[in-house]
C-alpha cells in the first residue's frame, strides 16, 4: 500500500499535521496531527513509497528501542487508522 | 472602445480592461476605485467564446453554482464557472495569476464576472498575506467580528441577530470578506464588492476582534479555539487552489499566523438572540 497522492505534512502552531491538499481529496475535511513516532513513520512511508505493516515495523525497530512485537502492534494500529480515513491506496 | 480602470480592495490594486458598456454590469466595484499603481493582477474581459480545450484537474458544484479548474498545454490555468448547469465565462489566467482573460459567453454577466475577479483575486493576493473568506462580518465599536460555517449554517442570520440586539453593531460583509495580516502582525478584515446575495459593499477596514465558527445545535454554547483547532476551524473557510503548491505554501503561512495571534472561537448555536448576546459577551468582552 501507499499513501495517496494529495496528502502533505506541514507544521501548525510547532506540531506536525498531515493536510489534503490534492484535487481528489479535497473534500477530506479533517486533519490529522502526527507525534513524534508518527511522523517517523509517515516520513518512512513516504520515502518507501509502496509499504507494509512489515516494512515499517522494521523501520520502527532500527530506530526505537522497541521490542519487534510492540511496534508491529503500533504500526497496525496507525496503518489501520490511515486506512479508516481515506489516506492509503 | 476599450477602457482600464483600476481598483483597490484590501490594499490590493488590480485593474481591469474591458469595452465601455461592460462597466455596466460592474457599479459595485465603483466605491473600490483606485488610483493608477503597481498591480497584482490585471483582468481583460472579452464578449467571446472560449473554445481551446484544455485539461480538467477537477470539478465542484454547490448549491446550483458549477467551477471547472483545468489547465491549457501552455501551463495556463483554466476556471470555467457554470450556474444551473450553464457555462456563463471562462477564466484564463498565467500560471502566477498576474494575468487573466475572461470570455464572457453567458447571459449572467455579472455573476462571471464576480465569480471570476473573486478566483484571480485570491490567486494573485495569496502570496500578499491576503485571505478572502467566506464568512458574515459584522463591525462592533471598532473591531471586525467574523462568523464562519458551512453555507446554510446560519452565518448571515447570526449577523443579523448582533445587528438587531446590538444598535452599534453595523454589517461589514455578508459572505466574502477579505483578511490581510500587515507588516506580519496586525490582522486586518475588509470589505469586499463580494458579498453573496445581500448587496453590502463597504470600503472598510477594521481590525479583527474575534473569528467565530458556526454550528447548528438545539441550545447556545461557546467555547475557546486555540493552536491546531483554531488552525482547523478557520481553513475550509479560506478559498484558494491548495493543488498549487505555491498558493497552498502561502494560506497555510497566513492562517498559520491567524491560528496562533486570531482570537478565536467555536459557537453551537439557535438562530435566536441569546446566541448573539452570548457570542457578544463572550467574544467582545475577553
Amino acid at each position: 500500500m501507499r499513501i495517496k497522492n494529495g496528502f502533505v505534512v506541514r507544521e501548525v502552531c510547532a506540531q506536525k499535521v498531515v493536510l489534503a491538499e490534492g484535487t481528489s481529496n479535497i473534500d477530506f475535511g479533517k486533519l490529522l496531527t502526527l507525534n513524534d513516532t508518527a511522523e517517523f513513520l509517515w516520513n518512512q512511508a513516504e520515502s518507501q513509497g509502496d509499504f507494509t505493516v512489515e516494512s515499517l515495523t522494521t523501520a520502527l525497530c532500527g530506530e526505537y528501542d522497541v521490542d519487534s512485537s510492540t511496534a508491529a502492534k503500533d504500526v497496525k494500529h496507525i496503518v489501520d487508522l490511515w486506512k479508516q480515513y481515506g489516506i492509503l491506496e | 472602445m476599450k477602457l482600464t480602470k483600476y481598483y483597490k480592495v484590501a490594499d490590493n490594486t488590480f485593474s481591469v480592461t474591458a469595452e465601455a458598456d461592460l462597466y455596466a454590469e460592474m457599479d459595485k466595484y465603483n466605491i473600490f476605485a483606485a488610483n493608477v499603481g503597481d498591480t497584482v493582477f490585471d483582468l481583460e474581459l472579452v464578449n467571446e467564446a472560449f473554445d481551446v480545450q484544455y485539461v480538467t484537474e477537477i470539478k465542484q458544484d454547490e448549491e446550483d453554482q458549477q467551477i471547472i479548474c483545468g489547465h491549457l498545454d501552455n501551463g495556463d490555468s483554466v476556471f470555467e464557472f457554470g450556474l444551473y448547469g450553464r457555462r456563463e465565462g471562462v477564466l484564463v489566467s498565467t500560471p502566477d495569476y498576474s494575468g487573466a482573460k475572461l470570455y464572457l459567453d453567458g447571459d449572467d454577466t455579472q455573476y462571471a464576472i464576480d465569480n471570476a475577479m473573486m478566483v484571480i483575486y485570491a490567486l494573485a493576493t495569496a502570496k500578499m498575506s491576503t485571505l478572502l473568506f467566506h464568512a458574515a462580518v459584522v463591525e462592533y465599536c471598532g473591531k471586525a467580528y467574523m462568523f464562519l460555517g458551512k453555507s446554510g449554517t446560519g452565518k448571515s442570520t447570526h449577523a443579523r441577530l448582533w445587528l438587531r440586539n446590538f444598535p452599534e453593531a453595523t454589517l461589514l460583509n455578508d459572505d466574502n470578506p477579505v483578511v490581510r495580516i500587515v507588516d506580519g502582525k496586525s490582522i486586518q478584515v475588509f470589505g469586499s464588492p463580494w458579498s453573496g446575495k445581500t448587496p453590502c459593499y463597504k470600503n472598510e477596514v477594521y481590525p479583527l476582534g474575534a473569528i467565530v465558527a458556526l454550528s447548528q445545535a438545539k441550545c447556545n454554547k461557546i467555547n475557546v479555539l486555540s493552536g491546531i483547532m483554531a488552525y482547523a476551524a478557520v481553513r475550509p473557510a479560506i478559498s484558494g487552489k491548495r493543488w498549487d503548491s505555491k498558493i497552498a505554501d502561502a494560506l497555510h503561512t497566513s492562517e498559520n499566523f491567524l491560528a496562533q495571534h486570531a482570537k478565536t472561537y467555536h459557537l453551537d448555536c439557535l438562530p435566536d438572540n441569546a446566541a448573539a448576546i452570548l457570542c457578544n459577551q463572550t467574544v467582545v468582552s475577553n
